[in-house]
Order: structure tokens, then C-alpha cells, then sequence
């Protein structure tokens, strides 16, 4: 079924040269008849092989742009008789295999000149990243097993990228992807683990991306690419994740790390922060334990460890005065205190704890004390703020109690006088 | 020593003599002390005018000294409200007792307003005292409104682009009323400047000149007796001064001591800065009193007879506002309806106001 999917998206794309299809929309208009023949048969025909991918190109991309069967299938959409349609000398070539439908969906889709007619925008590359990826490799070693165009794609209800019911939609290509790569036993033959997507489902990326909708956050084609998918290269990982975390990879290039993990082929980033299963980093990964990343190689009395030990030291506390001064203006706002100047200049603590944890790929402890000690003084400051602010509200409340004292005996004085003056008449 | 003591009495006598020569004093003295309050079953919704009046005054006062801090731009009311609020020695007390006075003081003239509607009390002669008391809820709820954009927050600033959209209902004049109100086309600094001036001065005046009005209405006509009272014959009275006013007083100090316990407990909130540029929060809501109106407005079908909905909603209200005002002259045989028709106008704001009040779909 899937290799049938395929031949029929290889053929769909051959449009320019070739045994059948040698025009484009553009340049050959088909007529109504020439399109409908085709499909009026295989619907007719009630054919569970044949008639669902009839139904389902009605909704296709290329359907839409003009595009029809004989365009990638060749053969005679104007007959009415099936030897005629089918014969292979009118360029009727039946359904493509698997290793030809990179070059089917090529031939127009690596012209220029022809994807101008319908999305000049649209990258001509394809075909040649493909060849460069895992699976393009595989295919020219004739493995029909790998992904080929139609496996993410599909074949005749393709839509584009940007429709969320595309399989390779932003919301979707990370399930597309696992149909395969999830797959323990097709895997095996590859040497590939087949948890990656449950991993990558641990992952703050996955949090950031699907839990919290921010298509930012990457998923499995922004790290390895998308038609030249491969594992990024131990000495490319550093380069791979920066193109996000910029200011991590540059601090981590000029750190004393960079030259010994190139000379002991780590795979930098990665080394302490795994591949898929990319957890939010904290203070423990200084720390000695199973968290513990630096720990792993430096010992706990070395320079390295201490140095650990001191950024460590600088982060927490930080992060602890800031949790304090929080919990405190959280306490005087709930109060009904004014604070919202305490909080803004707190938020630059949190930037200075941002700051000190970018620091930390520099690996140098004395940078990181300067950031967090920067950061503790505004934490700290914003800490007595909101003392002053809760003293403020008990200050206040007991002045209320002192007032409603001075009322109640008001009153007390009030209905006296009014008990001493003769009553109605 | 002896000469100055002997002298001081003289003196004083003297001053007084001098005073009531030019001010007519004993006059007034003589009015207050003249003035009679009935006893009845219904004498405590006497207060109620009482306690509007003072806490009118200390909406006054209050609203005074924020004067002194607040300043009256886009760009710089929401930070004045906020330094009254954190830097201000007592600007905090003084901004949640005018916050929660104006509550109050519009809750105690609703009550005032239902009190003298059920004890019938716009009877002849007292038409023109009604008249000017319902103008005077007008203005009490155009306070509110215009009160409400001020500290220049999310949430008022929304909220008076809804309110600000109502007028342009009215077929015709409905865009030129909004546009004036806003003073613009969209709630602007302009629209701020705008309802800084009707709050402080434009709603001032006119609410001096009505209060005037009603209070020597108040003073000429005397208390009125409910007419289930008045069919047993004359009720005992107490004088003005000093009894009714002793125990005015004791609500006063009720009322002052509700305030600080609100100020010193509640604190009213400041919010989030305005900002015209970012969606609409989840949960807009006008004042309390406006919320049945608002609800009300929600609930109206896009076209009602060919009439778009909303403008016969702004009829209506309109028309309700206009018949309140007149009641006296269509009420003129007391009949029970308005009685029904008052009890069942009461029950469905309360309605509408609980439902606006009810987390609606799509906020948290």
C-alpha cells in the first residue's frame, strides 16, 4: 500500500520530462474531459486499491493548481477504453517505485523554472538535500525501507506544509517522523534507539512547543533537517544548537571546554544536556549526585570541581533571595499593597540569574560571582521592599484598630446623648 | 486680668450681634430647630438621605486631595495614582476611601431612591424633590462612570470603550454623542482629559446646583409620611435638632469606620497600566451598577423587528431612566402596579447582575 502511495506522489510530480507527463499545467491545459477520465473510472470502479487515492486527490495541492493523473501516471485520461489509458506507449508508467519517486517528485519540483509558475517561493533543493540524508543514502543503495517523498508527504491528498492536516504540518511532522523512527523493529536493522520521540517528549522542548503552543521551540526536523535529515556531526552539535541558544554556544566556544571536547570528539551541548530528552537545566547539574554533570568528570576536590562548586554557591543563593523577595511582594500585593515598582526592579534580578546561568557555559566561576552578586543585591533590595510593604499593611491595620476604638467610643458617646435627650412628642 | 475677663463675654456678645447682623444666623438656627422628623415604622429610611449627603461630602473631601496628586494625561495618570498609592504619606487611605465612598455613596442612593419610591413619598407636593433626587442618581452614577477611567488601568479603559460605544446606538446623533464623550473617534488621552474635567468640574457644578435644589425642597416640604401611616393619623415626631441628627451621626461613624476597615483590609486595587495596543483582557466588566445594563446588552438578538438590537436596548434603558423620572405624574392614583412593576424591574437587574457576575465561557 505504501510503496503504490509512493510510485503515484513520483509520478504526480513528473511534469516536465520523461516517458508520459512532459508538461506543466502551465504550458499543456488539460481538458475537463481529460481530467475527469481518469478519476470517473477508478471511482466507478468502487476498488479499495484503486478508488481511495481518486477520492483523495480531489483535495490535493497539485489537484488544485491543475495538476491531474496522467501528469505523474502518464497514459490516456481522454479514453475511455482501460488498454488505451494504460498503454505504457502513451507514457502510462502505473505505479512508480519506491526509488524512483524521489525523481519523479524532482523533476518539477528541483526545476526553478517550472515551481515559479505556482510558488516561486518554494525551495528547489530538495532533491539534492535529500540525497545528501540518512535516508537518501539508503534509497541509492537500493533500501526501499527508508522515507522517501511520499512517506511524510503522502501521495494524492498532499497539502502544503503550512495546512494542519499536512503530516509534516508544524504540529505534526514530530508523529510523522515516529511512524518510523518509533518503530523498535525497523529501527533495529538500522542500529537506531527507537525511544527518541518518547524522549524528545520529556524534553522542555516538547513543553515549550506543545504544551505551551510556541512553534519556536524545536522539533525533529529544526535539529536535523527536514530533506537532508541526518544526526547533526559530534563537531557540528555546538553549531546546531546555537543557532538558537546563540549566547550559549559563543560563551561555550570561548570556554577552556571547547578545545579538550573537540580533542575527546564529545559531542558538546550534548555531552551534559542529552540529545532528545533535553530536561530544563538546574543548579543540581553543578552539584555532586546523579544530576550532577560536572561531576562526572572533575572531581569534587580538583579546579574544576571547585569552580563547579562556587558557580553553584552563586546560583542558588541568588535564585534563593529571589524566590524570597517574590514570595514576600506576593505576600504584601495579596495584602493589597502597591509594590509593582519592587516587582519590576526584581524582574532584573531574574535577568541577572538569566545572565549568570549564560555565564556558566564560560566556565568561569569569577564571571558568574560578579553576575549573581549583581543580581543578589537587587533581589536583596527588593526583599526590604517588601518588608517595608508588609510592616506598611501591619502598620496600617493597627491603625485601624486605634481608629475603631476612637469610633466605637464616639458612638458609645453619641447614644449616650441620645439617651439623655427627651424623646419623641 | 479681672478687667479682660469682664470684658470677654461683652466681647463676644458683641461679635455675635455683629454676625447675625450680616448673616441672618438665628434665622437659620430657628429653621433647623423648627424642622421635625416623623416617628414611624418607617423612619429609618429617613437616614438614608442623610448618610448619601455625607458621604457625598466625603467624596468631596477625598477627591480633593487626590486633586493635589493626580495628574490628568495617558502618559502619566495611572504612575500619579500609583506614587498616591506607595509614596503618599495616607494617599492609600485617602484613594480607597474615595474608591469605595463612591460605591457606597451610589448604593446608598439606590436605597434612598427604592425607599421613597415604596413609601410613595413623591406624592403632591413633592414631584420636584423626586425630579431633582432622580437627577441626582443620574449624576451619582455619571460620577462612577467617568470616576472609573482615571487611574488610566486595563481594565477601566476597556471598560469605557464598551460604555463609550452605548451612546453610538442612538440613530442619527449616536456617533456624534460617542464621538464627543471620547473626544475622538477611540478612547484616548483626550477621552482621560475629557472625563477628568466632567468628573471634577462639569459633574460637580451641575450636582451643587440639583443637591441645592433638593435639599431646600427637603427643608420646605418637611419629611414625608408613608400613607399607610398617614391614614392612622399624625405620627409622633422627634426634632431635627439635635435627636434625628445624633442618630444620623452614629451611621456617619458606622460609615467612616466601614471605610477605613475597606481601605485598611481591601485596599483598592490600582491593575495593570492601560495600554491601547494589546487584546481586549477576558472578564471587562463596567461598575456593579452598570452590570445589569451591560448584561442586558448581551443578551439583546442582533435584530429585533428590523431595529438592530442594541439600539432598542439603549431605548429602553433610556425609557425606564425617563419614566423613573416621572413617576410622579404617572403614579397619580398610587395604584399597586407600580409597586409590581417596581418589584419586578428590581428582580431582573438583580438577575442580570448576578448572571454578569458568573464566569462566562472562554474566562478563566
Amino acid at each position: 500500500m505504501n510503496a503504490r502511495l509512493l510510485a503515484a506522489a513520483g509520478l504526480l510530480l513528473a511534469t516536465t520530462a520523461g516517458a508520459g507527463p512532459a508538461a506543466t499545467p502551465s504550458a499543456a491545459k488539460p481538458t475537463p474531459a481529460a481530467a475527469i477520465g481518469c478519476v470517473d473510472c477508478h471511482l466507478a470502479l468502487d476498488d479499495a486499491r484503486i478508488t481511495p487515492p481518486a477520492k483523495a486527490f480531489a483535495d490535493d495541492i497539485h489537484a488544485k493548481s491543475g495538476f491531474t493523473c496522467v501528469f505523474c501516471h502518464g497514459g490516456d485520461a481522454g479514453a475511455t477504453d482501460q488498454e488505451v489509458a494504460h498503454d505504457r506507449k502513451k507514457g502510462f508508467i502505473g505505479k512508480p517505485l519506491p526509488r524512483d519517486i524521489p525523481g519523479l517528485c524532482g523533476k518539477c519540483h528541483s526545476d526553478a523554472a517550472t515551481m515559479k509558475h505556482f510558488n516561486p517561493s518554494l525551495r528547489v533543493d530538495q532533491l539534492s538535500e535529500y540525497k545528501t540524508s540518512g535516508h537518501g543514502k539508503h534509497l541509492a543503495q537500493g533500501d526501499t525501507r527508508v522515507a522517501q517523498c511520499a512517506s511524510c508527504h503522502g501521495a494524492h491528498g498532499i497539502q502544503p506544509v503550512k495546512d494542519s492536516r499536512s503530516p509534516v504540518s508544524p504540529r505534526k511532522v514530530a508523529e510523522t517522523c515516529n511512524k518510523c523512527h518509533g518503530d523498535a523493529a525497523l529501527m533495529a536493522g538500522y542500529k537506531l534507539p527507537a525511544d527518541v520521540y518518547a524522549k524528545w517528549k520529556k524534553s522542555v522542548h516538547y513543553q515549550v512547543r506543545v504544551e505551551k503552543g510556541d512553534l519556536s521551540a524545536p522539533t525533529c526536523n529544526s535539529c536535523h533537517g527536514n530533506h537532508g535529515a541526518a544526526p547533526p556531526e559530534v563537531g557540528s552539535v555546538a553549531n546546531v544548537c546555537g543557532t538558537c541558544h546563540a549566547v550559549f554556544a559563543e560563551k561555550f566556544r570561548v570556554s577552556p571546554h571547547w578545545e579538550p571536547f573537540k580533542e575527546m570528539n564529545l559531542p558538546g551541548c550534548v555531552t551534559c544536556h542529552e540529545n532528545h530528552e533535553i530536561v530544563r537545566p538546574t543548579e543540581a547539574f553543578l552539584a555532586e549526585g546523579d544530576q550532577g554533570k560536572c561531576s562526572s568528570c572533575h572531581e569534587a576536590s580538583s579546579a574544576g570541581g571547585k569552580a563547579a562548586a562556587a558557580m553553584r554557591v552563586d546560583l542558588v543563593a541568588l535564585a534563593g533571595e529571589i524566590r524570597a523577595a517574590r514570595e514576600k511582594l506576593d505576600r504584601a500585593a495579596e495584602a493589597g499593597m502597591e509594590v509593582s515598582r519592587a516587582r519590576f526592579e526584581l524582574s532584573k534580578a531574574d535577568d541577572a540569574l538569566t545572565t549568570a546561568r549564560t555565564e556558566v557555559h564560560r566556565f568561569q566561576a569569577a564571571t558568574v560571582h560578579t553576575t549573581a552578586s549583581a543580581g543578589f543585591a537587587v533581589a536583596r533590595s527588593a526583599r526590604k521592599d517588601a518588608d517595608r510593604a508588609l510592616a506598611e499593611r501591619d502598620f496600617r491595620r493597627k491603625g485601624l484598630f486605634v481608629s475603631l476604638g476612637l469610633i466605637l467610643l464616639a458612638i458609645a458617646a453619641l447614644l449616650l446623648k441620645i439617651r439623655s435627650v427627651p424623646g419623641g412628642r | 486680668m479681672s478687667s479682660s475677663a469682664s470684658e470677654g463675654p461683652g466681647r463676644a456678645a458683641r461679635f455675635k450681634s455683629w454676625v447675625e447682623e450680616r448673616l441672618g444666623w438665628d434665622d437659620l438656627a430657628h429653621l433647623a430647630q423648627k424642622k421635625e422628623v416623623p416617628i414611624h415604622p418607617w423612619t429609618i429610611f429617613y437616614y438614608l438621605g442623610g448618610m448619601a449627603l455625607f458621604l457625598f461630602t466625603v467624596q468631596v473631601a477625598t477627591g480633593i486631595l487626590l486633586l493635589l496628586y493626580y495628574r490628568p494625561s495617558s502618559a502619566e495618570a495611572f504612575e500619579s495614582v500609583q506614587y498616591m498609592m506607595a509614596d503618599v504619606p495616607f494617599g492609600w487611605l485617602i484613594r480607597s476611601i474615595h474608591s469605595w465612598g463612591a460605591n457606597l455613596f451610589v448604593g446608598v442612593v439606590f436605597l434612598h431612591m427604592i425607599s421613597v419610591f415604596f413609601l410613595k413619598a413623591y406624592r403632591p407636593p413633592r414631584e420636584a424633590t423626586w425630579i431633582t433626587g432622580a437627577v441626582l442618581l443620574f449624576l451619582a452614577m455619571g460620577f462612577g462612570f467617568s470616576g472609573y477611567l482615571l487611574p488610566w488601568n486595563t481594565l477601566a479603559y476597556f471598560a469605557t470603550k464598551v460604555g463609550t460605544d452605548v451612546p453610538a446606538q442612538i440613530p442619527g446623533i449616536g456617533h456624534l454623542l460617542s464621538r464627543i464623550l471620547r473626544g475622538g473617534s477611540d478612547v484616548t488621552g483626550a477621552t482621560l482629559s475629557r472625563f477628568y474635567g466632567i468628573h471634577v468640574a462639569i459633574l460637580p457644578a451641575i450636582t451643587t446646583v440639583f443637591l441645592g435644589i433638593h435639599l431646600y425642597l427637603v427643608q420646605r416640604h418637611g419629611m414625608s409620611v408613608p400613607p399607610s401611616v398617614e391614614r392612622k393619623g399624625k405620627p409622633k415626631t422627634m426634632r431635627f435638632l439635635p435627636d434625628f441628627l445624633l442618630r444620623d451621626m452614629v451611621g456617619w461613624l458606622v460609615a467612616v469606620a466601614l471605610l477605613a476597615a475597606l481601605a485598611a483590609f481591601l485596599p483598592w486595587e490600582l491593575g495593570v497600566k492601560a495600554d491601547p495596543f494589546v487584546p481586549a483582557p477576558a472578564g471587562i466588566r463596567p461598575e456593579w451598577y452598570f452590570l445589569w445594563m451591560f448584561q442586558a446588552l448581551k443578551y439583546l438578538p442582533a435584530k429585533v423587528a428590523g431595529i438592530p438590537g442594541e439600539t432598542l436596548g439603549v431605548f429602553a434603558i433610556g425609557g425606564l431612566a425617563a419614566v423613573l423620572a416621572i413617576v410622579p405624574f404617572l403614579d397619580r392614583k398610587r395604584s399597586r402596579i407600580w409597586n409590581v412593576a417596581a418589584v419586578l424591574v428590581l428582580i431582573g437587574a438583580a438577575i442580570l447582575t448576578v448572571l454578569s457576575l458568573l464566569p462566562q465561557k472562554g474566562t478563566p
